[in-house]
């Protein structure tokens, strides 16, 4: 056979040149930059991101635009102020299936819950968001320093922002502070105090790398008053009263930005003085999701509606009742919604944003952490200060334990469906099993959610569950 | 068929038909043929009528024995004149038939009667893309159906017909829905990510990008991706053949290791102009619906529910036991939302001929399908295919042209009703009130038929179009060129009118929202290669050596609106108040390959195959694009062998073939190794928003696909009896996965390779038969039988990796970690499962460890056929033996305000109760809540969901010749899905996704006349 192939060779010799030539014509015209691809047109690289004002704004101000969209504080269905208000008392849920507010309110969430686990994704995200900022901030040559503090500053601010209602919601939670997702993947949970220690140490960073005024109209984007109001409220979780009442005060104290405004129309409309931090909406004409979820026109409600504990705690001629709730009649049945945001649809220009810190919370926040302090007289200042506004009279209580209970009674009227106030409340006063125990599927261990399913099978380390799921 | 609009997008399809209609009706053809017949002079003129014995054949090549340029076909009445000398013998050979040598022996009047030669399949060439080769001397792994098959199933998809009738091919089909998904597995899953598993796809040597052109939010009523073969009319299909094992594949190189699924479109035949039309009219239903409770089961549940949650008053929200609506009403909902007949209505007409140099095929289709939904849906689909072939007078230049092109339109509802008519409550109150307005029965329900308003809808327009230039250089060197194009556009939207919702909650038009999605897909590939066919002595040499040049780009743009000024305008985007682009984006895809084959054949006896090819990607990062795969092949066709002639006289054929290479995989997406941020599509304070795209990795690179094969063939009583059985080996390593990560590292996936190895292995059988073999009638049996197994080999870490709740190492890929159910406990009523780990609780992560295996184990199809005279009848069995989940993985606990199965009603009631499923909730009850989505997943939830389904019937009649003398009529009625023998408990077992329309039975009546 080998002569055969000799044989063969020698014969088709030109053949086999023109295929050799062929095959190397195909090499040298295969230089291998043809698979070379220029970076896509609707990419940025990363560092590229970080190089101009403009683009790292953006990277910065689309977090708040998550927030407002799928963030834990969003005020669509999904967010805590709706689930929240469903799983404490302030709300009843009309809708059923499982990834709706029905199990919120039956106080019978399952750890596979969608609406749980897209909250803490989310939330994660937006960590992760915060951290390139971050990075890319802190990496860049070009931007400006006081570019960087304002972006640093908030990227911080939004991160123990999160951290904060995640510690709150779930317990003990990670801690993330880089973008290494191979550290990320097998976090583990933190000690809600450890949590506690570093949403404080970033929120104090923020303030120190926060400017006095806001750098854009209408104080959608957080200055340093914001995260002096975010650190008060976790101070006054934390129980640091002195603490909580020096940064509460901080913020009182700067009345050149925030004025006290007695008209209970105003509060909720896009210039109120008493505004600290609001997200601007989706676009110019809309209003907030808020509006969107709680209003409804006609009975039976479509979604939810105030509870009749909510509306029965109110006393007579609380302004509240009259001007933030509105009731809906079919003639034999009421319904009652919240009315704070007063626009359900789009309107011509814009003019109500959903509102994340407002003064009153400061005060009220003062108030208890005065109280807890001996301080009873400037306690009942800041106490009768929302009561007056309210068109109530001056709080009787003259002991701070009762002060503290009027203070927590007054958050109920005062924060109804905003981002949870109530439920947290409830829970860092010791009183959710008193006061929510009469609900049908509340048991003790549902004083925090489970931790997402699919969370806990990706990530071995993240165990244990909260109990009872 | 009012819906035969001339509407623009088809307009060109209609010039198409009509330039058809006017080439068939030009004398220049036949002429320029009769021209050809007269000369030379001194010559006789002969005539005849060739025929099967009953029917007279058209298009049969005449040809005189040793004379070039002779040849010529015979008419649509069979009839043939040629000019000849009384001493010529004449060869009349047509594909399907003997060849037949007849002297002419001095008669004027030649008739021919072919013998069907079905034993004829060993001498056929099969397509193995760069090359073809002959079925008896292949040494690779090649399945093929061709349009005899197809013709006869009543299907848009061609995916649909190829189920059962191919070894080692797996086709689920994932929806009832028009214009549905299809899920195709050749020889199993190789790859962990769930969406690297697709074949290559090439047409007439163009590949097509498998690559979902849907998105989510415009798609829902479709479940999975859009199968692009939606877009290839199957009647336009002549071949499709499968390339499986690394022999067949290797040339592919990067893109094979998932199989290569290569279709050939119609060609024209030399001959009289013909032309056929076929119409067809065919009706589908749901082939099996699920049982479910009654009012009286339902409410009976209901009232327990509540007793059992110490609810003592009917809430006021529970209006369908608290006496809000008729407790005696009842609606089978599934009937009512899901039990209608979808029309389906087609017809094709196609035009063929021309000369030996220069051949032509052009067709036009179109076909309108409803849906089994309420409300007018149609899903439109029309096209046209053009097929030219030109060769040089010498033969050494050769050129063919092959475009087609593919309009769909498709209207269905926003969301599937499938799921929605298993949970509505069967008290629940009548759709339209008494003026035949949708009834809301004072806002105490969502009536489904809102869901009507809502749009799901989609338009794609296709064309593939390629050119293959073939010079030949010298004696056996042949130079080819095929350059190919396709272009794709999809429009889709999804639309949520306010005229959805309950009219009592006052929405107008600036609650209406429309998501939208446009696509355009543009590729364009070039592959010059080079031939060399040589024999000397005893051996044989094919040399091929080529490469590819490939570029692709896809522009999506993907836009959200709300708050229109009118509904009307909800098309209108610049009438919405707010606009959101969601993404906006240009990815480029460029692919580059040089591939070479080398085939020795030695005394007809040995063959060799090398094959091999180097690729390049841009879909990798930096130094890893390329990558080499190469593969080696062998057969001896043993029965050659002079000690076998001699000895074993009834073996008729037999071949032993074996491979081995590697196959790669690149179907991980574009750009994925890129550090990048986007636009996120949401603005706030006017600036647009930017987000952090992805987790990156920049150093995955090529997965790598081992396959080995070894197969017997063999051929019993001159090939009346053919056999084939081969065993194969696949093992994948390198795996390129989306690795799943927890959300604390801000994204849910990165891709990555995982030191991963899986193996799929089996067996493949496939037997044909000729049982009888008469002039008159024909009974043939085909059968085939895949078994196959799926087993992860290694994989390092698994332990502490994210797959571990997903994966057990010795096991398949397509298992799922199942908690093991042991019964309810008889005092608290609620499901008990095993705690595996001892900890006195039942977790997901820790107690799953029952493992069930959700591929098929084994699959097959039988088919029969019969030929009497004009008569054809066919029937294929389909039958597919696994597992699957049962009506408990969707259902959700029993005794809320939801419809469940009948069998629900054995339910635990009170202490020492010894029921099947579990105490009823209105959710509140919690631990039975847990306990129910535990038994979802648990063993409890699976069952057999084997079955043997009577896949096809198709039953066809050629009218004789002598009762219509102007043309040809086949008559044929045809049924799909007809009947379906299991023992699962849910609707059909044939589903991916549970909860969406299952597969349709469809009857269909069609005419066929060719003239």
């Amino acid at each position: 056979m080998n002569q055969e192939i000799y044989i063969f060779v020698k014969r088709n010799k030109t053949m086999l040149f023109t295929a050799w030539l062929v095959a190397l014509c195909g090499i040298l015209f295969s230089c291998d930059s043809f698979v070379d691809t220029d970076q896509p047109n609707s990419q940025l690289t990363s560092s590229a991101v970080f190089e101009s004002k403009a683009t790292a704004e953006a990277a910065m101000t689309d977090i708040y635009a998550q927030i407002r969209e799928n963030g834990i504080i969003t005020g669509k269905l999904s967010g805590i102020g709706n689930l929240m208000g469903n799983y404490s008392d302030e709300l009843i849920a009309y809708e059923t299936g499982s990834y709706s507010s029905g199990p919120f309110y039956n106080n019978s969430i399952l750890a596979s819950n969608a609406l749980i686990s897209s909250m803490w994704n989310s939330a994660y995200n937006q960590i992760y968001a915060a951290n390139a900022v971050i990075n890319g901030v802190d990496n860049s040559i070009t931007l400006a320093v006081a570019d960087k503090s304002q972006l640093k500053g908030e990227a911080l601010f939004v991160r123990a922002l999160n951290h904060f209602y995640l510690v709150n919601i779930f317990g003990d939670v990670p801690y993330v502070t880089a973008t290494d997702y191979k550290a990320n993947s097998v976090a583990t949970r933190m000690k809600t105090i450890e949590v506690y220690n570093k949403v404080i140490a970033d929120l104090k960073v923020a303030i120190d790398l926060l400017p006095q005024d806001y750098v854009s109209a209408n104080r959608v984007r957080p200055n340093k008053a914001a995260a002096q109001a975010l650190l008060a409220r976790v101070y006054l979780y934390t129980g640091a009263w002195s603490e909580a009442s020096n940064m509460a005060s901080a913020v009182l104290n700067n009345e050149s930005l925030y004025v006290w405004d007695e008209n209970l129309d105003n509060v909720f409309l896009k210039e109120s003085t008493t505004t600290i931090w609001q997200l601007a909406p989706a676009y110019e004409g809309h209003n907030t999701e808020e509006g969107m979820v709680f209003i409804f026109s006609s009975g039976p409600p479509p979604t939810v509606a105030l509870t009749n504990a909510l509306m029965s705690s109110f006393t007579a001629g609380d302004l509240r009742k009259s001007h933030w709730t509105l009731a809906v009649t079919d003639g034999t049945d009421t319904w009652y919604h919240a009315f704070k945001y007063k626009e359900k649809t789009d309107t011509g220009t814009t003019t109500e944003y959903s509102i994340i810190f407002r003064l009153a919370e400061q005060y009220l926040i003062r108030a208890e952490a005065r109280a807890q302090q001996g301080d009873l007289i400037g306690a009942k200042e800041d106490l009768n200060k929302i009561r007056h506004t309210a068109g109530l009279t001056d709080i009787s209580a003259d002991n701070a334990s009762d002060i503290v209970d009027a203070i927590i009674k007054e958050r109920r009227l005062e924060f109804f469906t905003e981002h949870g106030q109530r439920f947290f409340d409830l829970k860092r006063t010791g009183k959710l099993d008193a006061v929510l125990g009469d609900k049908l599927g509340w048991n003790s261990n549902d004083s925090l959610w489970p931790l997402p399913q699919s969370e806990l099978q990706v990530n071995p380390y993240l165990k244990p569950q909260n109990p009872g799921y | 068929m009012k819906n035969y609009s001339f509407y623009k997008g088809r307009s060109a399809f209609w010039y198409l038909i009509i330039i058809g209609f006017t080439l068939s009706g030009t004398p220049a053809l036949a002429n320029k043929l009769l021209r050809q017949m007269q000369y030379p002079h001194q010559q006789n003129q002969i005539k005849g009528t060739v025929t099967d014995g009953t029917n007279p054949l058209p298009g049969v090549t005449i040809s005189i024995k040793g004379k070039r340029n002779s040849t010529v076909s015979s008419d649509f009445n069979g009839q043939y004149i040629l000019s000849a000398t009384a001493t010529d013998t004449l060869l009349v050979s047509f594909i399907g038939f003997k060849t037949a040598i007849v002297p002419i022996r001095g008669r004027k009047i030649v008739n021919v009667k072919l013998q069907e030669d079905i034993t004829s399949l060993q001498e056929v060439r099969v397509n193995a893309g760069y090359y073809t080769v002959k079925e008896s001397e292949r040494t690779g792994s090649i399945a093929k159906i061709s349009s005899k098959d197809i013709e006869k199933q009543p299907v848009t998809n061609i995916l649909a017909a190829m189920q059962g009738r191919m070894a080692g091919v797996s086709i689920t089909q994932e929806t009832g829905v028009p214009g549905g998904g299809f899920n195709i597995n050749i020889r199993g899953v190789n790859s962990l990510r769930t969406d690297g598993n697709a074949p290559l796809y090439i047409i007439d040597g163009v590949p097509y990008s498998s690559d979902p052109i849907s998105y989510r939010q415009t798609s829902t009523t479709i479940p999975g991706e859009s199968n692009p073969l939606n877009s290839i009319n199957p009647s336009d299909i002549e071949n499709l053949e499968i390339l499986k094992d690394a022999d067949a594949t290797a040339i592919y190189g990067s893109r094979g290791a998932n199989g290569v699924v290569l279709i050939t479109t119609k060609k024209g035949k030399a001959g009289v102009t013909s032309f056929t039309i076929n119409t067809s009219h065919a009706t589908g239903t749901v082939t099996r619906m699920l049982d479910m409770m009654n009012t009286q089961q339902y409410l009976k549940m209901r009232r327990q529910a509540f007793a059992n949650d110490g609810i003592t008053t009917y809430p006021s929200n529970a209006y369908d036991v608290n006496g809000t609506w008729d407790h005696n009403r009842y609606t089978d909902w599934q009937k009512e939302l899901t039990g209608g007949t979808a029309d389906i209505l087609s017809m094709q007409g196609t035009v063929s001929g021309g000369s030996e140099q220069t051949r032509f095929l052009l067709s036009g289709n179109y076909r309108t399908e409803s849906t089994v939904f309420p409300g007018d849906f149609l899903y439109k689909k029309g096209g046209a295919h053009l097929s030219l072939d030109h060769k040089s007078e010498s033969n050494k230049f050769r050129i063919s042209f092959s475009g087609g092109y593919t309009a769909q339109k498709n209207d269905l509802p926003w969301t599937d009703l499938t799921l929605l008519s298993r949970n509505l409550a069967p008290n629940a109150p009548a759709l339209n009130d008494a003026q035949g307005n949708l009834n809301w029965e004072n806002s105490t329900w969502q009536n489904p038929l809102s869901n009507l308003e809502g749009k799901n809808r989609s338009e794609t327009y296709d064309l593939v179009a390629s050119t293959l230039m073939t010079f030949q250089l010298a004696k056996g060197i042949e130079f080819k060129s095929s350059f190919g194009f396709t272009d794709l556009s999809s429009d889709a939207s999804r639309t949520a009118p306010s005229t959805m919702y309950n009219p009592a909650y006052n929405y107008g038009s600036e609650y209406s929202s429309i998501f939208k999605n446009t696509l355009g897909r543009q590729s364009w590939i070039v592959e010059p290669q080079l031939n060399w066919h040589s024999a000397f002595g005893r051996a044989e040499i094919d040399v091929l050596l080529g490469s590819t040049f490939q570029n692709q780009q896809t522009k999506t743009r993907i836009e959200e609106a709300s708050g229109f000024t009118s509904n009307s305008l909800i098309y209108d985007l610049t009438s919405a108040s707010y606009l959101s682009v969601e993404s906006d984006e240009m990815l480029v895809y460029k692919y580059q390959a040089f591939y070479g084959r080398f085939n020795y054949t030695f005394s007809n006896k040995y063959i060799l195959n090398l094959t091999g090819r180097r690729d390049g990607s841009s879909r990798f990062g930096p130094g890893k694009q390329f990558a080499n795969f190469g593969a080696i092949g062998a057969a001896w066709l043993f029965y050659r062998e002079k000690w076998i002639e001699n000895n074993v006289s009834f073996l008729s054929f037999g071949k032993l073939r074996g491979s081995y290479g590697t196959t790669g995989n690149d179907q991980i997406g574009d750009y994925q190794f890129l550090d990048t941020y986007s636009s996120s599509g949401y603005e706030y304070q006017g600036l647009h928003g930017l987000q952090p795209l992805r987790l990156y990795n920049p150093n995955f690179g090529w997965e790598t696909n081992k396959k080995l094969e070894a197969a017997f063939e063999l051929g019993f009583l001159k090939d009346r009896v053919m056999l084939t059985t081969a065993w194969y080996q696949n093992r994948s390593s390198n795996q390129l996965v989306g690795l799943p990560l927890p959300g604390t590292t801000g994204f849910t996936t990165i891709q990555s390779n995982l030191d991963a190895t899986v193996q799929n292995n089996g067996l493949e059988i496939t037997l044909r038969t000729i049982n009888i073999q008469k002039p008159n009638f024909n009974w043939t049996t085909s059968f085939n039988l895949s078994v196959a197994k799926n087993k992860l080999l290694s994989f390092p870490g698994l332990e502490g990796s994210p797959y571990k709740n997903d994966y057990v190492i010795g096991q398949p890929l397509t298992i799922r970690k199942l908690f093991h159910s042991t019964g309810i406990n008889p005092q608290t009523g609620i499901y008990e499962f095993a705690d595996i780990n001892g900890d006195g609780q039942i977790s997901y992560a820790d107690d799953r460890e029952t493992v069930r295996n959700f591929s098929p184990k084994y699959f097959g199809g039988l088919h029969n056929q019969f030929t009497y005279k004009g008569w054809q009848l066919d029937f294929l069995f389909q039958f597919v033996k696994q597992l699957n989940f049962n009506f408990a993985s969707t259902q959700g606990y029993a005794g809320t305000f939801r419809n469940q199965p009948a069998e629900i009603v054995n339910s635990w009631t009170q202490p020492g109760d010894n029921a099947q499923y579990q105490i009823y909730t209105t959710g509140v009850n919690q631990e039975a809540m847990q306990a129910s989505e535990y038994y979802a997943e648990s063993d409890a939830a699976v069952s057999d969901a084997s079955y043997i389904r009577l896949k096809n019937i198709s039953l066809s009649y050629d009218l004789p010749q002598e009762w219509l003398k102007i043309m040809h009529c086949k008559i044929s009625l045809q049924a799909q899905n007809i009947f379906t023998i299991t023992s699962y408990k849910g609707a059909d077992p044939e589903f991916r996704e549970a909860g969406f329309l299952p597969p349709l039975r469809i009857v269909s009546a069609g005419f066929q006349f060719t003239f």
